[in-house]
Protein backbone atom coordinates (compact mmCIF):
# COMPACT_ATOMS: atom_id res chain seq x y z
CA UNK A 1 0.00 0.00 0.00
CA UNK A 2 1.63 3.21 -1.18
CA UNK A 3 1.15 6.51 0.63
CA UNK A 4 0.58 9.62 -1.41
CA UNK A 5 0.48 13.29 -0.44
CA UNK A 6 -1.26 15.67 -2.84
CA UNK A 7 -1.56 19.43 -2.96
CA UNK A 8 -3.29 21.66 -5.48
CA UNK A 9 -1.93 24.95 -6.79
CA UNK A 10 -3.65 27.26 -9.23
CA UNK A 11 -3.79 30.93 -10.05
CA UNK A 12 -1.35 33.37 -8.59
CA UNK A 13 -2.27 33.27 -4.90
CA UNK A 14 0.67 31.05 -4.01
CA UNK A 15 3.91 30.86 -5.94
CA UNK A 16 6.00 27.72 -6.35
CA UNK A 17 7.87 28.35 -3.12
CA UNK A 18 4.76 27.23 -1.22
CA UNK A 19 4.71 23.87 -2.96
CA UNK A 20 8.44 23.48 -2.39
CA UNK A 21 8.04 24.35 1.28
CA UNK A 22 5.13 21.97 1.75
CA UNK A 23 7.14 19.16 0.17
CA UNK A 24 10.07 19.94 2.48
CA UNK A 25 7.78 19.91 5.49
CA UNK A 26 6.40 16.53 4.45
CA UNK A 27 9.88 15.12 3.99
CA UNK A 28 10.88 16.35 7.43
CA UNK A 29 7.71 15.12 9.11
CA UNK A 30 6.82 11.79 7.57
CA UNK A 31 8.55 8.64 8.76
CA UNK A 32 6.99 6.39 6.12
CA UNK A 33 7.72 6.46 2.37
CA UNK A 34 5.34 8.57 0.30
CA UNK A 35 4.75 9.90 -3.20
CA UNK A 36 4.27 13.64 -3.57
CA UNK A 37 2.21 15.30 -6.29
CA UNK A 38 1.02 18.79 -7.01
CA UNK A 39 -2.00 19.29 -9.26
CA UNK A 40 -1.25 22.60 -10.90
CA UNK A 41 -2.28 24.80 -13.79
CA UNK A 42 1.40 25.74 -14.22
CA UNK A 43 3.28 22.45 -14.37
CA UNK A 44 6.99 22.88 -14.67
CA UNK A 45 8.47 20.90 -17.51
CA UNK A 46 10.48 17.96 -16.27
CA UNK A 47 9.16 18.14 -12.70
CA UNK A 48 8.19 14.67 -11.57
CA UNK A 49 5.59 15.74 -9.04
CA UNK A 50 3.68 18.29 -11.14
CA UNK A 51 0.43 17.02 -12.60
CA UNK A 52 -1.51 19.10 -15.10
CA UNK A 53 -4.66 20.30 -13.38
CA UNK A 54 -7.81 19.31 -15.29
CA UNK A 55 -10.10 22.16 -16.32
CA UNK A 56 -13.38 20.59 -17.39
CA UNK A 57 -15.29 22.32 -14.59
CA UNK A 58 -14.02 25.82 -15.43
CA UNK A 59 -17.07 26.51 -17.60
CA UNK A 60 -19.43 26.03 -14.65
CA UNK A 61 -17.72 28.56 -12.42
CA UNK A 62 -19.78 31.75 -12.25
CA UNK A 63 -17.30 34.59 -11.96
CA UNK A 64 -19.80 37.14 -10.63
CA UNK A 65 -21.06 34.73 -7.98
CA UNK A 66 -17.71 33.31 -6.99
CA UNK A 67 -19.34 30.20 -5.53
CA UNK A 68 -17.57 26.88 -5.12
CA UNK A 69 -14.36 28.58 -6.15
CA UNK A 70 -12.01 25.95 -4.74
CA UNK A 71 -13.58 23.34 -7.02
CA UNK A 72 -10.17 22.44 -8.43
CA UNK A 73 -9.52 20.45 -5.27
CA UNK A 74 -12.34 18.14 -6.27
CA UNK A 75 -10.61 16.86 -9.41
CA UNK A 76 -8.42 14.63 -7.27
CA UNK A 77 -11.47 12.83 -5.89
CA UNK A 78 -11.74 11.13 -9.26
CA UNK A 79 -8.79 8.95 -8.28
CA UNK A 80 -10.25 5.49 -8.35
CA UNK A 81 -9.49 1.92 -9.25
CA UNK A 82 -8.99 0.77 -12.78
CA UNK A 83 -9.83 -2.90 -12.54
CA UNK A 84 -12.28 -4.40 -15.03
CA UNK A 85 -15.17 -4.68 -12.56
CA UNK A 86 -14.94 -1.05 -11.38
CA UNK A 87 -14.61 0.10 -14.95
CA UNK A 88 -17.72 -1.76 -15.99
CA UNK A 89 -19.72 -0.41 -13.05
CA UNK A 90 -18.60 3.07 -14.02
CA UNK A 91 -19.70 2.50 -17.60
CA UNK A 92 -23.17 1.38 -16.51
CA UNK A 93 -23.59 4.41 -14.27
CA UNK A 94 -22.51 6.75 -17.05
CA UNK A 95 -24.88 5.13 -19.54
CA UNK A 96 -27.84 5.26 -17.17
CA UNK A 97 -27.13 8.73 -15.97
CA UNK A 98 -26.27 10.60 -19.09
CA UNK A 99 -28.19 8.60 -21.70
CA UNK A 100 -30.88 6.90 -19.64
CA UNK A 101 -29.94 3.61 -21.21
CA UNK A 102 -29.15 0.17 -19.94
CA UNK A 103 -26.31 -1.98 -21.14
CA UNK A 104 -28.51 -4.16 -23.36
CA UNK A 105 -29.37 -1.20 -25.49
CA UNK A 106 -25.86 -0.03 -25.95
CA UNK A 107 -23.86 0.10 -29.07
CA UNK A 108 -20.23 0.69 -29.87
CA UNK A 109 -21.13 4.33 -30.31
CA UNK A 110 -21.85 4.65 -26.60
CA UNK A 111 -18.81 2.67 -25.69
CA UNK A 112 -16.63 5.05 -27.61
CA UNK A 113 -18.37 8.14 -26.20
CA UNK A 114 -17.89 6.81 -22.69
CA UNK A 115 -14.18 6.36 -23.21
CA UNK A 116 -13.87 9.83 -24.64
CA UNK A 117 -15.86 11.38 -21.82
CA UNK A 118 -15.59 9.70 -18.44
CA UNK A 119 -12.49 7.56 -18.80
CA UNK A 120 -10.59 10.35 -20.47
CA UNK A 121 -11.42 12.73 -17.65
CA UNK A 122 -10.56 10.20 -15.01
CA UNK A 123 -7.27 8.99 -16.33
CA UNK A 124 -5.84 11.30 -18.91
CA UNK A 125 -4.14 13.61 -16.45
CA UNK A 126 -4.52 11.83 -13.14
CA UNK A 127 -3.35 8.46 -14.41
CA UNK A 128 0.20 9.23 -13.37
CA UNK A 129 -0.77 9.56 -9.72
CA UNK A 130 0.23 6.45 -7.85
CA UNK A 131 -0.78 5.34 -4.41
CA UNK A 132 -3.55 3.82 -2.34
CA UNK A 133 -3.65 5.99 0.78
CA UNK A 134 -4.09 9.67 0.04
CA UNK A 135 -3.51 12.73 2.15
CA UNK A 136 -4.41 16.13 0.75
CA UNK A 137 -2.80 19.19 2.29
CA UNK A 138 -3.48 22.84 1.55
CA UNK A 139 -0.41 24.93 0.79
CA UNK A 140 -0.96 27.12 3.85
CA UNK A 141 -0.42 24.58 6.61
CA UNK A 142 2.34 24.04 9.10
CA UNK A 143 3.09 20.43 10.00
CA UNK A 144 4.12 19.78 13.60
CA UNK A 145 4.14 15.99 13.78
CA UNK A 146 4.80 12.76 11.91
CA UNK A 147 2.29 12.38 9.08
CA UNK A 148 2.48 8.60 9.48
CA UNK A 149 -0.37 9.08 11.96
CA UNK A 150 -2.72 10.01 9.11
CA UNK A 151 -1.73 7.04 6.96
CA UNK A 152 -2.35 4.68 9.90
CA UNK A 153 -5.92 5.87 10.59
CA UNK A 154 -8.71 3.28 10.34
CA UNK A 155 -10.42 4.07 7.04
CA UNK A 156 -14.00 2.91 7.31
CA UNK A 157 -14.78 6.50 6.29
CA UNK A 158 -12.72 9.28 4.70
CA UNK A 159 -11.63 12.15 6.94
CA UNK A 160 -11.97 15.90 6.67
CA UNK A 161 -11.15 18.69 9.13
CA UNK A 162 -13.95 19.22 11.60
CA UNK A 163 -13.34 22.76 12.77
CA UNK A 164 -13.72 22.16 16.48
CA UNK A 165 -13.22 25.89 17.00
CA UNK A 166 -16.73 26.46 15.61
CA UNK A 167 -19.70 26.71 17.92
CA UNK A 168 -21.95 23.79 16.90
CA UNK A 169 -25.08 25.73 17.77
CA UNK A 170 -24.06 28.53 15.42
CA UNK A 171 -23.35 25.99 12.68
CA UNK A 172 -26.79 24.43 13.11
CA UNK A 173 -28.51 27.80 13.32
CA UNK A 174 -26.89 28.95 10.09
CA UNK A 175 -27.12 25.67 8.23
CA UNK A 176 -30.01 26.79 6.03
CA UNK A 177 -28.33 30.13 5.45
CA UNK A 178 -25.37 28.34 3.86
CA UNK A 179 -23.08 29.90 6.45
CA UNK A 180 -20.93 28.81 9.43
CA UNK A 181 -19.79 25.52 8.02
CA UNK A 182 -18.11 23.30 10.61
CA UNK A 183 -15.86 21.67 7.99
CA UNK A 184 -12.59 22.72 6.50
CA UNK A 185 -11.11 20.97 3.48
CA UNK A 186 -7.50 21.99 4.15
CA UNK A 187 -6.65 18.41 5.12
CA UNK A 188 -8.43 15.37 3.69
CA UNK A 189 -7.49 11.74 4.09
CA UNK A 190 -8.98 9.01 1.91
CA UNK A 191 -8.16 5.69 0.34
CA UNK A 192 -8.20 5.28 -3.42
CA UNK A 193 -11.76 5.18 -4.71
CA UNK A 194 -13.27 6.38 -1.43
CA UNK A 195 -14.11 9.86 -2.72
CA UNK A 196 -15.09 8.81 -6.21
CA UNK A 197 -18.75 9.10 -5.21
CA UNK A 198 -18.22 12.77 -4.34
CA UNK A 199 -16.51 13.42 -7.67
CA UNK A 200 -19.29 11.59 -9.49
CA UNK A 201 -21.97 13.70 -7.84
CA UNK A 202 -20.26 16.95 -8.84
CA UNK A 203 -19.56 15.59 -12.31
CA UNK A 204 -23.20 14.66 -12.75
CA UNK A 205 -24.59 17.89 -11.26
CA UNK A 206 -22.15 20.72 -11.96
CA UNK A 207 -24.72 23.46 -12.57
CA UNK A 208 -26.56 22.83 -9.34
CA UNK A 209 -23.35 22.52 -7.34
CA UNK A 210 -21.70 25.67 -8.65
CA UNK A 211 -24.92 27.65 -8.35
CA UNK A 212 -25.85 26.66 -4.82
CA UNK A 213 -22.84 26.34 -2.56
CA UNK A 214 -20.72 29.36 -1.64
CA UNK A 215 -17.73 27.14 -0.87
CA UNK A 216 -16.69 23.53 -1.24
CA UNK A 217 -16.64 23.25 2.56
CA UNK A 218 -20.26 24.30 2.55
CA UNK A 219 -21.01 21.75 -0.16
CA UNK A 220 -19.38 19.01 1.91
CA UNK A 221 -21.35 20.12 4.95
CA UNK A 222 -24.66 19.90 3.09
CA UNK A 223 -24.09 16.83 1.00
CA UNK A 224 -21.57 14.66 2.82
CA UNK A 225 -21.73 15.53 6.49
CA UNK A 226 -24.34 15.66 9.20
CA UNK A 227 -23.68 18.24 11.88
CA UNK A 228 -26.51 16.76 13.96
CA UNK A 229 -25.03 13.27 13.97
CA UNK A 230 -21.56 12.60 12.62
CA UNK A 231 -22.18 8.86 12.70
CA UNK A 232 -24.61 9.35 9.81
CA UNK A 233 -22.01 11.29 7.84
CA UNK A 234 -20.07 10.17 4.82
CA UNK A 235 -17.01 11.99 6.15
CA UNK A 236 -15.54 11.62 9.59
CA UNK A 237 -13.96 14.65 11.21
CA UNK A 238 -10.36 14.36 12.38
CA UNK A 239 -10.53 14.02 16.16
CA UNK A 240 -10.01 16.92 18.52
CA UNK A 241 -6.33 17.49 19.18
CA UNK A 242 -5.18 16.73 15.62
CA UNK A 243 -5.65 19.97 13.72
CA UNK A 244 -6.20 23.57 14.85
CA UNK A 245 -6.56 26.98 13.28
CA UNK A 246 -4.00 29.73 13.73
CA UNK A 247 -6.58 32.46 13.25
CA UNK A 248 -9.63 30.88 14.89
CA UNK A 249 -8.41 28.74 17.76
CA UNK A 250 -8.73 25.09 18.65
CA UNK A 251 -11.76 23.84 20.54
CA UNK A 252 -14.88 25.85 21.28
CA UNK A 253 -15.42 27.25 23.87
CA UNK A 254 -12.52 26.50 26.21
CA UNK A 255 -9.43 26.59 23.98
CA UNK A 256 -9.96 29.44 21.60
CA UNK A 257 -6.81 31.49 21.88
CA UNK A 258 -5.74 32.68 18.47
CA UNK A 259 -2.25 32.84 16.99
CA UNK A 260 -1.05 30.29 19.52
CA UNK A 261 1.25 27.49 18.55
CA UNK A 262 0.05 24.05 19.74
CA UNK A 263 2.97 21.74 19.20
CA UNK A 264 1.15 18.74 20.60
CA UNK A 265 -1.18 18.91 17.58
CA UNK A 266 -0.31 17.48 14.18
CA UNK A 267 -1.17 20.32 11.81
CA UNK A 268 -1.88 24.05 12.05
CA UNK A 269 -4.14 25.66 9.42
CA UNK A 270 -3.54 29.20 8.28
CA UNK A 271 -6.53 29.71 6.03
CA UNK A 272 -9.13 32.10 7.27
CA UNK A 273 -12.43 32.84 5.63
CA UNK A 274 -12.55 36.30 7.20
CA UNK A 275 -9.24 37.53 5.85
CA UNK A 276 -8.45 38.81 2.40
CA UNK A 277 -6.68 36.08 0.52
CA UNK A 278 -2.94 36.22 0.90
CA UNK A 279 -3.19 39.00 3.45
CA UNK A 280 -1.48 37.19 6.30
CA UNK A 281 0.81 34.91 4.37
CA UNK A 282 3.89 36.57 5.82
CA UNK A 283 2.79 35.40 9.22
CA UNK A 284 2.84 31.81 8.02
CA UNK A 285 6.17 32.28 6.32
CA UNK A 286 7.65 33.25 9.70
CA UNK A 287 6.85 29.71 10.83
CA UNK A 288 8.74 28.32 7.85
CA UNK A 289 11.91 29.83 9.27
CA UNK A 290 11.61 27.99 12.58
CA UNK B 1 -60.52 37.72 1.99
CA UNK B 2 -58.47 36.12 4.73
CA UNK B 3 -56.73 38.69 6.88
CA UNK B 4 -55.77 36.71 9.94
CA UNK B 5 -55.00 33.34 11.43
CA UNK B 6 -57.68 31.98 13.71
CA UNK B 7 -56.00 31.89 17.09
CA UNK B 8 -57.93 28.95 18.46
CA UNK B 9 -57.15 27.29 21.77
CA UNK B 10 -55.39 24.47 19.91
CA UNK B 11 -53.22 26.89 17.98
CA UNK B 12 -52.46 28.80 21.17
CA UNK B 13 -51.52 25.62 22.97
CA UNK B 14 -49.07 24.43 20.32
CA UNK B 15 -47.49 27.79 19.69
CA UNK B 16 -47.06 28.60 23.35
CA UNK B 17 -45.43 25.22 23.92
CA UNK B 18 -43.22 25.61 20.85
CA UNK B 19 -41.89 28.92 22.10
CA UNK B 20 -41.38 27.56 25.61
CA UNK B 21 -39.47 24.52 24.28
CA UNK B 22 -37.30 26.61 21.99
CA UNK B 23 -36.44 28.98 24.85
CA UNK B 24 -35.49 26.04 27.04
CA UNK B 25 -33.85 23.52 24.71
CA UNK B 26 -33.00 25.37 21.51
CA UNK B 27 -32.13 28.83 22.68
CA UNK B 28 -29.75 29.27 19.71
CA UNK B 29 -32.84 29.15 17.48
CA UNK B 30 -34.88 31.72 19.33
CA UNK B 31 -33.99 34.50 16.92
CA UNK B 32 -34.93 32.23 14.01
CA UNK B 33 -38.31 31.57 15.60
CA UNK B 34 -38.87 35.31 15.88
CA UNK B 35 -37.84 35.68 12.23
CA UNK B 36 -40.44 33.17 11.13
CA UNK B 37 -43.15 34.95 13.10
CA UNK B 38 -42.93 38.45 11.63
CA UNK B 39 -45.77 40.40 10.09
CA UNK B 40 -44.01 40.09 6.71
CA UNK B 41 -44.01 36.32 6.99
CA UNK B 42 -47.72 36.42 7.73
CA UNK B 43 -48.39 38.88 4.91
CA UNK B 44 -46.74 36.70 2.31
CA UNK B 45 -48.61 33.58 3.47
CA UNK B 46 -51.96 35.40 3.60
CA UNK B 47 -51.33 36.70 0.10
CA UNK B 48 -50.67 33.15 -1.05
CA UNK B 49 -53.80 31.75 0.55
CA UNK B 50 -56.02 34.53 -0.76
CA UNK B 51 -54.82 34.10 -4.32
CA UNK B 52 -55.32 30.36 -4.05
CA UNK B 53 -58.84 30.97 -2.81
CA UNK B 54 -59.46 33.21 -5.83
CA UNK B 55 -58.28 30.48 -8.15
CA UNK B 56 -60.05 27.56 -6.53
CA UNK B 57 -63.29 29.34 -5.64
CA UNK B 58 -63.90 30.87 -9.05
CA UNK B 59 -63.17 27.64 -10.84
CA UNK B 60 -65.25 25.74 -8.34
CA UNK B 61 -68.20 28.00 -9.07
CA UNK B 62 -67.71 27.56 -12.78
CA UNK B 63 -67.57 23.82 -12.33
CA UNK B 64 -70.87 23.84 -10.42
CA UNK B 65 -72.50 25.95 -13.10
CA UNK B 66 -71.32 23.65 -15.83
CA UNK B 67 -72.55 20.62 -13.94
CA UNK B 68 -75.94 22.28 -13.46
CA UNK B 69 -76.26 22.55 -17.20
CA UNK B 70 -74.87 19.11 -17.67
CA UNK B 71 -71.94 20.45 -19.61
CA UNK B 72 -68.83 18.40 -19.12
CA UNK B 73 -65.55 19.99 -19.89
CA UNK B 74 -62.06 18.76 -19.33
CA UNK B 75 -60.78 19.74 -15.93
CA UNK B 76 -57.90 21.60 -17.49
CA UNK B 77 -60.35 24.04 -19.01
CA UNK B 78 -62.14 24.84 -15.80
CA UNK B 79 -59.19 24.88 -13.48
CA UNK B 80 -57.86 22.71 -10.70
CA UNK B 81 -59.87 20.83 -8.11
CA UNK B 82 -59.38 21.85 -4.51
CA UNK B 83 -56.08 20.40 -3.36
CA UNK B 84 -56.02 17.54 -0.89
CA UNK B 85 -52.31 17.02 -0.59
CA UNK B 86 -49.93 19.94 -0.50
CA UNK B 87 -46.15 19.86 -0.53
CA UNK B 88 -44.11 22.69 0.95
CA UNK B 89 -40.60 22.94 -0.45
CA UNK B 90 -38.26 24.31 2.18
CA UNK B 91 -41.24 25.27 4.32
CA UNK B 92 -39.05 26.11 7.34
CA UNK B 93 -41.11 25.92 10.58
CA UNK B 94 -44.38 26.01 8.57
CA UNK B 95 -46.14 27.69 11.48
CA UNK B 96 -48.28 30.10 9.46
CA UNK B 97 -48.58 28.17 6.21
CA UNK B 98 -49.82 24.87 7.66
CA UNK B 99 -52.50 26.55 9.73
CA UNK B 100 -53.68 28.74 6.85
CA UNK B 101 -53.73 25.94 4.30
CA UNK B 102 -55.58 23.46 6.46
CA UNK B 103 -58.09 25.99 7.78
CA UNK B 104 -58.79 27.93 4.61
CA UNK B 105 -57.87 25.73 1.67
CA UNK B 106 -59.15 22.66 3.53
CA UNK B 107 -56.02 20.71 2.74
CA UNK B 108 -56.11 17.15 4.06
CA UNK B 109 -52.37 16.79 4.24
CA UNK B 110 -49.43 19.19 4.29
CA UNK B 111 -46.00 17.70 3.64
CA UNK B 112 -43.08 19.95 4.45
CA UNK B 113 -39.69 19.01 3.00
CA UNK B 114 -36.77 20.68 4.74
CA UNK B 115 -33.04 20.02 4.78
CA UNK B 116 -32.57 21.54 8.22
CA UNK B 117 -33.02 18.92 10.93
CA UNK B 118 -33.80 21.53 13.57
CA UNK B 119 -36.56 22.93 11.35
CA UNK B 120 -38.26 19.55 11.40
CA UNK B 121 -38.23 19.44 15.20
CA UNK B 122 -39.48 23.00 15.60
CA UNK B 123 -42.12 22.64 12.90
CA UNK B 124 -43.53 19.63 14.72
CA UNK B 125 -43.84 21.72 17.85
CA UNK B 126 -45.73 24.51 16.07
CA UNK B 127 -47.95 22.02 14.25
CA UNK B 128 -48.34 19.35 16.91
CA UNK B 129 -52.12 19.24 16.54
CA UNK B 130 -51.80 18.42 12.84
CA UNK B 131 -48.87 16.07 13.31
CA UNK B 132 -50.96 14.11 15.82
CA UNK B 133 -53.95 13.99 13.47
CA UNK B 134 -51.76 12.87 10.55
CA UNK B 135 -52.37 16.07 8.60
CA UNK B 136 -48.83 17.41 8.84
CA UNK B 137 -45.53 15.73 8.19
CA UNK B 138 -42.02 17.05 7.83
CA UNK B 139 -39.28 15.08 6.09
CA UNK B 140 -35.61 15.83 5.90
CA UNK B 141 -35.10 16.21 2.20
CA UNK B 142 -33.11 18.52 0.01
CA UNK B 143 -35.67 18.99 -2.74
CA UNK B 144 -33.08 19.91 -5.35
CA UNK B 145 -31.24 16.63 -4.85
CA UNK B 146 -33.77 14.06 -3.69
CA UNK B 147 -36.86 12.83 -5.43
CA UNK B 148 -40.29 12.85 -3.88
CA UNK B 149 -42.05 9.56 -3.41
CA UNK B 150 -45.25 9.91 -5.33
CA UNK B 151 -47.36 6.99 -4.30
CA UNK B 152 -50.44 5.51 -5.98
CA UNK B 153 -53.31 3.82 -4.15
CA UNK B 154 -52.53 4.46 -0.55
CA UNK B 155 -50.07 7.00 -1.59
CA UNK B 156 -49.62 10.73 -1.65
CA UNK B 157 -50.44 12.41 -4.90
CA UNK B 158 -49.55 16.05 -4.69
CA UNK B 159 -52.17 18.47 -5.99
CA UNK B 160 -50.35 21.62 -5.04
CA UNK B 161 -46.67 22.36 -4.59
CA UNK B 162 -45.66 25.51 -2.76
CA UNK B 163 -42.19 26.99 -2.76
CA UNK B 164 -42.04 30.34 -0.97
CA UNK B 165 -38.23 30.14 -0.85
CA UNK B 166 -37.28 30.22 -4.52
CA UNK B 167 -34.61 32.83 -3.82
CA UNK B 168 -32.85 30.28 -1.62
CA UNK B 169 -32.50 27.56 -4.19
CA UNK B 170 -31.67 26.51 -7.72
CA UNK B 171 -34.36 27.24 -10.36
CA UNK B 172 -37.43 25.01 -10.19
CA UNK B 173 -36.66 23.31 -13.51
CA UNK B 174 -34.36 21.07 -11.54
CA UNK B 175 -37.23 20.03 -9.29
CA UNK B 176 -39.42 19.17 -12.29
CA UNK B 177 -36.70 17.08 -13.82
CA UNK B 178 -36.32 15.12 -10.60
CA UNK B 179 -40.05 14.66 -10.07
CA UNK B 180 -42.16 13.87 -13.07
CA UNK B 181 -45.47 13.89 -11.25
CA UNK B 182 -48.14 12.02 -13.13
CA UNK B 183 -51.00 14.28 -12.04
CA UNK B 184 -49.31 17.60 -12.94
CA UNK B 185 -49.75 19.55 -9.71
CA UNK B 186 -50.29 23.28 -9.53
CA UNK B 187 -47.27 25.31 -8.39
CA UNK B 188 -47.13 28.38 -6.18
CA UNK B 189 -43.76 30.12 -6.27
CA UNK B 190 -42.54 33.13 -4.34
CA UNK B 191 -39.25 34.96 -4.73
CA UNK B 192 -37.72 38.40 -4.29
CA UNK B 193 -35.30 40.89 -5.80
CA UNK B 194 -33.65 41.48 -2.41
CA UNK B 195 -30.02 40.57 -2.98
CA UNK B 196 -28.85 41.88 0.41
CA UNK B 197 -28.66 38.44 1.97
CA UNK B 198 -25.93 35.88 1.34
CA UNK B 199 -28.41 33.03 1.27
CA UNK B 200 -30.51 34.69 -1.42
CA UNK B 201 -28.69 32.84 -4.15
CA UNK B 202 -31.41 33.05 -6.79
CA UNK B 203 -33.15 36.42 -6.80
CA UNK B 204 -35.29 37.59 -9.71
CA UNK B 205 -36.25 41.10 -10.77
CA UNK B 206 -39.92 40.59 -11.52
CA UNK B 207 -42.77 38.08 -11.58
CA UNK B 208 -42.12 37.68 -15.30
CA UNK B 209 -38.56 36.65 -14.63
CA UNK B 210 -39.81 34.11 -12.11
CA UNK B 211 -42.27 32.78 -14.71
CA UNK B 212 -39.50 32.54 -17.27
CA UNK B 213 -37.01 30.96 -14.89
CA UNK B 214 -39.49 28.40 -13.55
CA UNK B 215 -40.83 27.73 -17.06
CA UNK B 216 -44.42 28.34 -15.99
CA UNK B 217 -46.39 28.19 -19.22
CA UNK B 218 -49.94 28.30 -17.88
CA UNK B 219 -50.05 31.27 -15.52
CA UNK B 220 -53.10 31.51 -13.24
CA UNK B 221 -51.75 34.39 -11.18
CA UNK B 222 -48.70 36.59 -11.08
CA UNK B 223 -48.10 39.66 -8.98
CA UNK B 224 -45.88 41.51 -6.57
CA UNK B 225 -46.26 42.99 -3.14
CA UNK B 226 -44.12 45.09 -0.82
CA UNK B 227 -44.05 43.57 2.64
CA UNK B 228 -43.86 45.37 5.99
CA UNK B 229 -40.12 44.77 6.19
CA UNK B 230 -39.66 46.62 2.89
CA UNK B 231 -38.92 43.50 0.90
CA UNK B 232 -40.53 43.22 -2.49
CA UNK B 233 -41.92 39.76 -3.11
CA UNK B 234 -43.14 38.19 -6.31
CA UNK B 235 -45.63 35.37 -6.59
CA UNK B 236 -46.55 33.17 -9.50
CA UNK B 237 -49.19 30.47 -9.53
CA UNK B 238 -49.42 28.14 -12.49
CA UNK B 239 -48.38 25.03 -14.32
CA UNK B 240 -45.02 24.39 -15.88
CA UNK B 241 -44.87 23.11 -19.43
CA UNK B 242 -45.65 19.41 -19.23
CA UNK B 243 -43.25 18.49 -21.97
CA UNK B 244 -40.72 21.17 -21.38
CA UNK B 245 -39.04 19.87 -18.26
CA UNK B 246 -35.31 19.86 -18.60
CA UNK B 247 -33.79 16.47 -18.85
CA UNK B 248 -30.26 17.30 -17.89
CA UNK B 249 -28.94 16.62 -14.44
CA UNK B 250 -31.66 14.12 -13.64
CA UNK B 251 -30.06 12.43 -10.76
CA UNK B 252 -29.80 11.30 -7.34
CA UNK B 253 -26.42 9.84 -7.93
CA UNK B 254 -26.42 8.04 -4.64
CA UNK B 255 -29.34 6.00 -5.83
CA UNK B 256 -27.78 5.03 -9.11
Amino acid sequence: MQNTIICVSWGDKYDRSYVKKLKEQCEENCSVPFNFYCLTDRPKLGTKHDINLPNYWDKYYLEDKGFFWAYRKCYMFALTHDDAETKEKRYHWWLQHFHNRTHDETSMRFNRAWKLDLEEKLFHRLGRIKGDKFLFLDLDVIIHHDLKYFFDLPMDKPYIVRGWWNDSDTCKKNYAKLKSTPLNSSVIRWDRGQLYEVWREIYANPELTFFTYPSIDNYFNHRWYNIWDEEKSFFRGFPQGDIYSWYKGNIFPHDMSKKTKRLDHKICLFNNSTQIEGENDDEMKEHWQE
Amino acid sequence: MIEHIEYTSKVANDWKQAIADVSKDYSYLFKRVLDCSTSSQLQSKLWLVNELLNIYTVKDGLRTELQKHDISLKETLIGPLWPKNIALLGGWYANFSTELLITNIKAEFVHNCEFDEDAKIISYKFNKRYKDSGQYKCDIKDVMWQKFTEMVGERIVYDLIINTSCEHMFPMTRFYSLNKFENFPLYVLQSTNDREWDDHINCVSSPDELIEQAKITEVLYSGEQELDNGMKRFMVIGYPDKEGYRNDEITDSRLV
